[in-house]
């Protein structure tokens, strides 16, 4: 596919650059460059393309016409070779094949070279969106630490007076910390940090056994759809023909719809106020 | 016949539990369904496919097999746990740690004396069956898969494991493994994923049949380990077998939801060359089939539609009878709904959690079958979540609203609401007798509970301010162990009646807490009763559809009752297929008794001329529409009301206006789990 792509646009090349260099020309080279457009371009590329390299194979090899094997298309695709031929006083162009290879080469490189240049674009943006994320949950939860210390020294007002003076400077300081650093001064009492519920063995294979089953149900490959489309589809299909189940989606926006009915209560709220 | 202002109730959101297992004990008649959240049901089904038990469920005992030995359930877990289960105090017994990591299936051979289960290590772990608990034997040569499914030869001698891939012949003395059966894979897609042999069962002639993921049926040779026949009959999977007791026929259940039947028979006159033929197709469910039991005359199916569907197979029954109509079980066979009457409260049950809702009002007078206009919606006051990983096996909401009761297996709460009933508090130090209740309910003037316990007894406490105390314990005569099911105190608080399991029904006397009397015990379970509030007289309605109303000062039949008995209930009444789970009464007339059940709801005059049974039972829309003269030759005592579907519970307020609680089935399906896709032509 690549190499017939290749070749496709080695063709195109080939047959722009003969257009380009040929001066406008009279009516048998646009009757010919009509017929060419009459046609799909990719099949009349590839054919030219097909029968220009024939050419210039047979060129090579020293012989003069086209066999007399091409099919009607071929035929006028080998006229429109022709009439660039005739339409120009001089011979044709000898491309060999080893240029059309090395142009073809260069084409394909670059756009594997363009592919590649947009992945790393991409892959550049999403590490910088991640970072930024990072960034904003680091700052996120700093705060939440910052609130978590003034809890801390609250309670920690019966405590002796070095502790407190120990505290007040860190606390200042705690805001540039790193969060990390400041769980482990909260480790500092007799605190131990675990689980409600303790997840054992037994409870991880329990899931373990529930995903296998799931996923060899529901999972990649199992063909499903929803019950809402079975539904409508059983409507659409049955005797007495009505709408699909879900045919209005009621839950959307159901935030915006709330606040909708606050605004509008505070506006009818307003508007009573001063007539009363 | 009166009118009433209806409270229409589409805020009950219940969702059932899709069926995960089941296995049918042809000496009990018993069918025992296990459900995804934990739930344990035990049907009759010789007493017309009645819901008689229902043990609740518990977070992360994920039943994945079941298996009748004699008497006694057994089921088998992904919490790697074997369990033993009390059906006479509706909870387990103990549990049996297998150490092999989650376990996918469980059988026990012929014989009753030991117990195969499966695990997700490759191991099949042998436990021997004793009088009361179960000992690990021995384990078989361990495997390299997870072992998903196990058959014992009807012999004893040889197991067949289903495993991923491939299918394992064990001898079951020896504990090594003999054969090896390899599974196709599925082709295009599935031939990169492993094949899973989902069920399989081995016959006495050394037949194996399995059923795998990638949709096909396969018959074996046992003996020579090769294959006989590949019958391919869905795309997707086929997630259930079961092969009926004499062995000439067997069903599959599909994903598809479709179950198909296949018979051991001679394609042609000579009996010599018989075969496993594909005979019928059932497509009883939109979703997929997991569970499948073949009784002698049915095959019975469930899944992930939570539907129980039980098919009668025309070729062991008499067609168009009773017998053969297909039955479906969609909704719990006991009431979730508790209503507060005079405080206009409802109780909803959820497995979970608890929600306390007041019901909306309305004013203004509409004409008949109209809409009125909500002056005030109703509002969820209280969502109570349970304590505990047990779930919630029975509540109760007093009739003023003030008191509210749940119970689980292992624990009991007592909570008092004030304020109406927008604040809740717990009420410690109860008495210690209150466990395990499998049944609760409040007296009318909110002054007793009465908890149901152990051996068919009720314990009774009185409430007070803040606090309860134990008053006594109500015994039944000797012998009676099954557990109570149903509970009904009278309006004046003189009698309470209670049913259980064994279709025993007994009637206390509240002011000297003894037995006062004990109905005639009829074949069938009751399902609902009530006390009449003026005349003392206890209705009873029974599984088989049934009514008796026994007077407890006389201790007797009423005349009533007896006429209702001589001329016979009829015939499109005793056919309905849901049993009629609540019975109340109307203060304005005493003549009136109102039941209900899934899909109508029934006044029931006792006043009015009993219904002909040469008539067609009319329901009221259908007689309204019938010329005049005709419509009075068809009136009877029956009015039947189906204008509100589906049913999960209809009372009487104080104020003479009826609660409706619909469900509407749709509503379930639109949020079940998702089916499989079918292409259809022109969608």
């Amino acid at each position: 596919m690549n190499t017939n792509n290749s070749r496709c646009i080695a063709a195109v090349v080939k047959a722009r650059s003969l257009r380009e260099h040929r001066p406008a020309n009279g009516s048998a080279g646009m009757q010919g460059g009509g017929r060419v457009r009459s046609r799909s371009l990719s099949v009349t590329m590839r054919r030219s393309a097909m029968t220009l390299q024939n050419n210039m194979a047979k060129n090579q090899r020293g012989e003069a016409a086209p066999s007399s094997r091409m099919t009607g298309r071929e035929r006028q695709m080998g006229g429109f070779s022709l009439l660039l031929e005739s339409s120009d006083d001089e011979g044709p162009e000898e491309v060999t094949f080893e240029d059309s290879k090395a142009d073809a080469r260069r084409s394909m490189k670059r756009a594997l070279d363009t592919a590649r240049r947009e992945k790393e674009l991409l892959k550049e943006k999403r590490r910088k969106r991640q970072e930024l994320f990072q960034e904003q949950k680091k700052r996120k939860l700093l705060s939440a630490e910052v609130l978590e210390e003034i809890d801390s020294t609250k309670q920690e007002q019966s405590h002796v007076k070095a502790a407190e003076e120990e505290a007040e400077p860190e606390e200042v300081e705690g805001r540039k910390r790193n969060w990390k650093q400041n769980a482990a001064r909260n480790l500092k009492g007799n605190y131990t940090v675990t689980t409600v519920k303790q997840s054992t063995l037994a409870s991880s294979q329990l899931k373990a056994a529930e995903d296998f089953l799931h996923s060899r149900m529901y999972g990649p490959g199992s063909r499903r759809t929803t019950s809402n489309e079975m539904l409508s589809l059983e409507n659409k299909m049955g005797k007495n023909k009505s709408a699909a189940v879900q045919f209005v989606k009621k839950n959307w926006a159901c935030q915006k719809k709330a606040k909708a009915e606050k605004l509008k209560k505070t506006w009818i709220h307003m508007q009573q106020i001063p007539s009363s | 016949m009166g009118e009433f202002k209806v409270h229409r109730v589409r805020f009950f959101d219940y969702m059932p539990s899709a069926i995960r297992a089941m296995v049918f004990s042809t000496r009990t008649e018993r069918l025992a369904l296990a459900r995804a959240d934990g739930a344990l049901e035990i049907f009759n089904f010789s007493d017309n496919y009645f819901q008689e038990k229902v043990l609740p469920g518990h977070d992360g005992r994920a039943v994945e097999a079941l298996c009748w030995v004699g008497p006694r359930l057994f089921s088998a877990g992904l919490n790697g746990e074997i369990t033993e289960y009390d059906l006479e105090n509706l909870r387990p017994r103990y549990t049996v740690e297998a150490y092999g990591g989650p376990i996918w299936t469980i059988s026990v051979n012929s014989q009753g004396t030991l117990l195969a289960v499966g695990c997700e290590d490759g191991t099949v772990k042998m436990f021997e069956v004793l009088k009361e608990r179960i000992q690990f034997q021995r384990n078989l040569d361990r495997q390299k898969g997870r072992i998903i499914s196990l058959s014992w030869h009807p012999s004893g001698t040889l197991i067949a494991a289903g495993m991923m891939d491939m299918i394992r012949i064990f001898d079951a003395e020896t504990g090594r493994a003999t054969h090896r059966l390899l599974v196709d894979r599925g082709a295009g897609a599935s031939k990169s994923k492993e094949v899973v042999v989902w069920s399989i069962a081995f016959l006495s002639d050394h037949t194996i049949i399995s059923s795998d993921s990638a949709g096909k049926v396969q018959i074996w040779d046992g003996l020579n380990g090769t294959l006989i026949r590949t019958h391919l009959i869905t795309k997707w999977d086929v997630l259930a077998l079961s092969v009926s007791q004499d062995e000439s026929s067997l069903v599959a259940g599909t994903s598809e939801g479709t179950v198909v039947q296949f018979q051991f028979i001679s394609s042609t006159v000579d009996r010599l060359d018989k075969d496993w033929v594909r005979t019928r197709t059932f497509k009883n469910h939109s979703h997929d089939v997991r569970a499948l039991a073949h009784t002698e005359t049915a095959v019975v199916s469930g899944g992930m539609d939570t539907q129980l569907v039980v098919r009668p197979l025309l070729d062991k029954v008499e067609k168009n009878t009773r017998e053969s109509a297909m039955r479906k079980v969609s909704f719990p066979h006991r009431s979730l709904v508790c209503c507060a009457k005079k405080a206009g409260l409802l109780l909803f049950q959820f497995p979970d959690h608890l929600e306390l809702w007041r019901l909306g009002e309305s004013d203004g007078y509409g004409k008949l079958g109209g809409s009125l206009p909500v002056k005030r919606g109703p509002e969820k006051l209280i969502q109570l979540k349970r304590k505990g990983e047990d779930h919630i096996c029975c509540s109760a909401l007093s009739p003023c609203g003030g008191w509210l009761a749940y119970s689980t297996v292992t624990s009991f709460r007592l909570y008092r609401l004030q304020n109406g009933s927008i604040s809740i508090c717990k009420v410690s130090k109860l008495p210690k007798d209150l466990l395990p209740a499998h049944q609760l309910c409040f007296s009318t003037n909110s002054s007793k509970l009465f908890a149901s316990s152990s051996n068919s007894s009720v314990v009774v406490v009185a409430l007070n301010e803040l606090e309860c105390k134990y008053l006594g314990t109500l015994k039944a005569k000797y012998g009676c162990r099954q557990p109570v099911h149903q509970l009904s105190a009278s309006d004046n608080g003189k009698w309470l009646a209670t049913a259980n399991t064994d279709c025993e029904v007994h009637v206390y006397n509240l002011d000297k807490l003894k037995l006062h009397c004990t109905v005639p015990v009829y074949g069938s379970c009751p399902t609902a009763m009530a006390i009449h509030p003026t005349t003392s007289n206890l209705v009873v309605v029974h599984a088989d559809q049934q009514i008796f109303e026994y007077s407890l000062v006389k201790k007797e039949y009423t005349e009533w009752s007896r006429r209702l008995q001589k001329q016979g209930l009829h015939s499109m009444w005793l056919e309905r297929d849901t049993p009629i789970t609540h019975v109340t009464f109307n203060p304005k007339n005493p003549a009136h008794i109102i039941v209900h059940d899934m899909f109508m709801f029934c006044i029931i005059d006792k006043s009015l001329p009993l219904p002909e049974a040469k008539n067609v039972l009319y329901n009221q829309m259908a007689l309204r529409s019938l010329p005049e003269p005709d419509r009075v030759l068809h009136s009877h005592g029956f009015k039947i009301c189906k204008d509100f579907q589906h049913l999960l519970c209809v009372s009487l307020l104080e104020d003479h206006s009826l609660v409706v609680v619909e469900r509407p089935l749709l509503d379930i399906v639109s949020q079940l789990p998702a089916p499989v896709r079918q292409k259809k032509f022109a969608t």
